[in-house]
């Protein structure tokens, strides 16, 4: 089976302080990213705020509450929730993220880590498939940055996530700044990942900035994207061409015009890294 | 080797089960699977996740429950919060429904019952959050009722926008939410006074505002979508029969005013009412 969603270039995440631009005529942006649960609700001004979105820039959603690799039934209300938003607001695709945050019927409100083996790789599949059939299309799941990781996992997390990729036919939102967290605090060289992930799969890329808080590193979201991951965007830009990319930025969110600054950023390196490209197979 | 349910069944305990607890309430078999390579040992790498669990769903309730917060204190607030998220987990996907159980929770802790009203300013600032994403409506405009005519009147009958509800206390909660929001709430000073709030969402915006008895009454009847004449005659227990219409008149231009209005679709007969 094959995987493809449209390149809508370089986007931001749609957050409550950048409503006021939305009415004002000034988000001139590619394209947004809305958070699925944020909008799950019955009225008010963030619905009025979505609606007002998609009439500015294509629009995507993406979701932190599905639990993808809970052990607990797939919550089927919540899944109705998001069919009916996707209805409404018809976004250009949906995505949420490889790993689980319930259990017991209790919400950690966290992306928490899954252990990479067969059983849990039968299962996620076996979760996205289900999902996909109940939304009536593909998603992609995103790697998520991680603290801990289990020393019963048999394989590393790229090649759960190609596994998950390829057998539940789903697509990926790589997020660049979560490898370059995750390979930090783990001790993986975050240049195999991305060479691991397969390109034909790879449907979106999530950049952001994190924290450096000594002994780790905590994806916090709350800064501009560093050096080596702006490096490592470039590698995933030779890896993977032309990537629809999205800057997220979550607290002390910046004045809009920042965040603009660098999905232009991104937009340059895409460009500078695919003219390379073309002027080596020329 | 656990299974996966095994697994994140320790894992969910050991960050939750004590919110803000530290490692002490770690299941030992969850740190026995945890990997402890480079700066960080297995503890110290599920602190991180207990860390978020409760620092990510304490500022949730202090966003929700801002006022509450500020009485409380960084402390206090802090320690209800504790004990609140060990006796209600998160239950829903979505963080905006965390608190539904915030303001009878406060009713019945000990330690805060020096603070009495504490559980309706919460229940206050909860209605707020509720009305704020409630459904939208178009609400009546004044123009509409300045083109009925006379005979039009008695049988006329309103509903209320769906973003809009009744708050009862035992205490002025309107002035202690003000105050608690300027910070000049004398938390001795508070004194007992039944009060009926309505709150209410027009545009984005959320309102609230005490109510005297000849509002309750007449609300009452809006809500039991009794007509004009009927709430007229309710009226007449607390104002003189003459003023009782154009005390009905002057609150119905005082909610068209708030938005708080929609016409009922159709009256007594089940014929369409003819739209504003």
């Amino acid at each position: 089976m094959a995987f493809t969603v449209p390149y809508l270039g370089h986007g931001v995440g749609l957050r409550t302080k950048h409503f006021p631009h939305l009415w004002e005529g000034t988000a001139c942006v590619d394209w947004f990213e809305a958070i699925s649960e944020n909008f799950m609700i019955r009225g008010g001004r963030p619905l009025a705020a979505l609606e007002k979105a998609r009439e500015v820039a294509p629009l995507v959603l993406h979701g932190v509450s599905l639990s993808l690799g809970s052990t607990d039934p797939l919550n089927i209300a919540y899944l109705d929730d998001l069919h009916a938003l996707i209805c409404r607001f018809e976004p250009a695709w949906v995505s949420d993220h490889l790993c689980w945050g319930s259990i017991g019927g209790h919400y950690a409100h966290d992306l928490l880590p899954l252990p990479y083996t067969e059983e849990a790789l039968a299962h996620v599949v076996e979760r996205v498939q289900a999902v996909q059939d109940r939304l009536g299309r593909q998603i992609l799941i995103e790697n998520v940055s991680s603290y801990l990781t289990f020393s019963h996992s048999l394989m590393p997390e790229w090649e759960f996530l190609r596994a998950i990729a390829e057998r539940a036919d789903c697509g990926i939102l790589l997020d660049v700044n979560n490898i370059y967290v995750s390979a930090t605090n783990h001790g993986f060289n975050p240049e195999e990942y991305i060479k691991g992930v397969p390109a034909d799969r790879v449907g979106q890329i999530h950049l952001a900035g994190h924290s450096d808080m000594g002994k780790y590193l905590f994806d916090t979201h709350d800064g501009p994207v560093i050096a080596p991951v702006w490096e490592l965007y470039r590698l995933a830009v030779r890896r993977y061409g032309r990537i629809s990319t999205l800057i997220e930025w979550d607290d002390k969110i910046p004045a809009f015009a920042v965040l603009c600054a660098e999905a232009e950023r991104a937009r340059t390196i895409e460009t500078e890294e695919l003219e390379l490209a073309y002027a080596k197979s020329a | 080797m656990p299974s996966l349910r095994e697994l994140q069944s320790r894992f969910f305990n050991s960050i939750a089960r004590v919110p803000g607890g530290g490692s002490a309430s770690f299941d030992p078999g969850l740190v026995h699977l945890v990997e402890g390579r480079g700066q960080l040992g297995p503890e110290e790498r599920i602190n991180i996740y207990a860390h978020m669990y409760y620092a990510r769903l304490h500022e949730v309730l202090r966003e929700d429950f801002p006022r509450v917060a500020a009485i409380l204190g960084c402390a206090g607030f802090g320690a209800v919060t504790r004990s609140y998220l060990a006796c209600h987990p998160s239950t829903h996907p979505s963080l905006r429904h965390l608190g539904r159980h915030f303001a009878a929770f406060l009713d019945t802790r000990p330690e805060v019952a020096s603070l009495p009203f504490l559980g309706d300013l919460a229940r206050l600032e909860w209605t707020r959050e509720e009305v704020c994403d409630a459904p939208d409506a178009e609400p009546l405009r004044r123009e509409y009722l300045q083109s009925l005519s006379a005979d039009e009147w008695p049988d006329l009958r309103f509903q209320l926008i769906p973003a809009f509800q009744v708050l009862q206390s035992d205490w002025p909660v309107h002035e202690i939410w003000a105050a608690a929001g300027e910070e000049t709430l004398d938390r001795g000073c508070a004194r007992r006074e039944k009060t009926a709030l309505r709150v209410w969402r027009d545009g984005f915006a959320v309102y609230h505002a005490k109510m005297d008895a000849p509002e309750q009454v007449a609300l009452a009847g809006v809500r039991a979508s009794e007509p004009f004449a009927v709430i007229c005659a309710a009226l007449e227990s607390l104002v003189p029969a003459v003023e009782a219409a154009s005390a009905m008149g002057s609150l119905l231009l005082r909610w068209i005013a708030d938005g708080i209005l929609i016409r009922l679709p159709q009256n007594e007969n089940g014929t369409r009412n003819e739209q504003p």
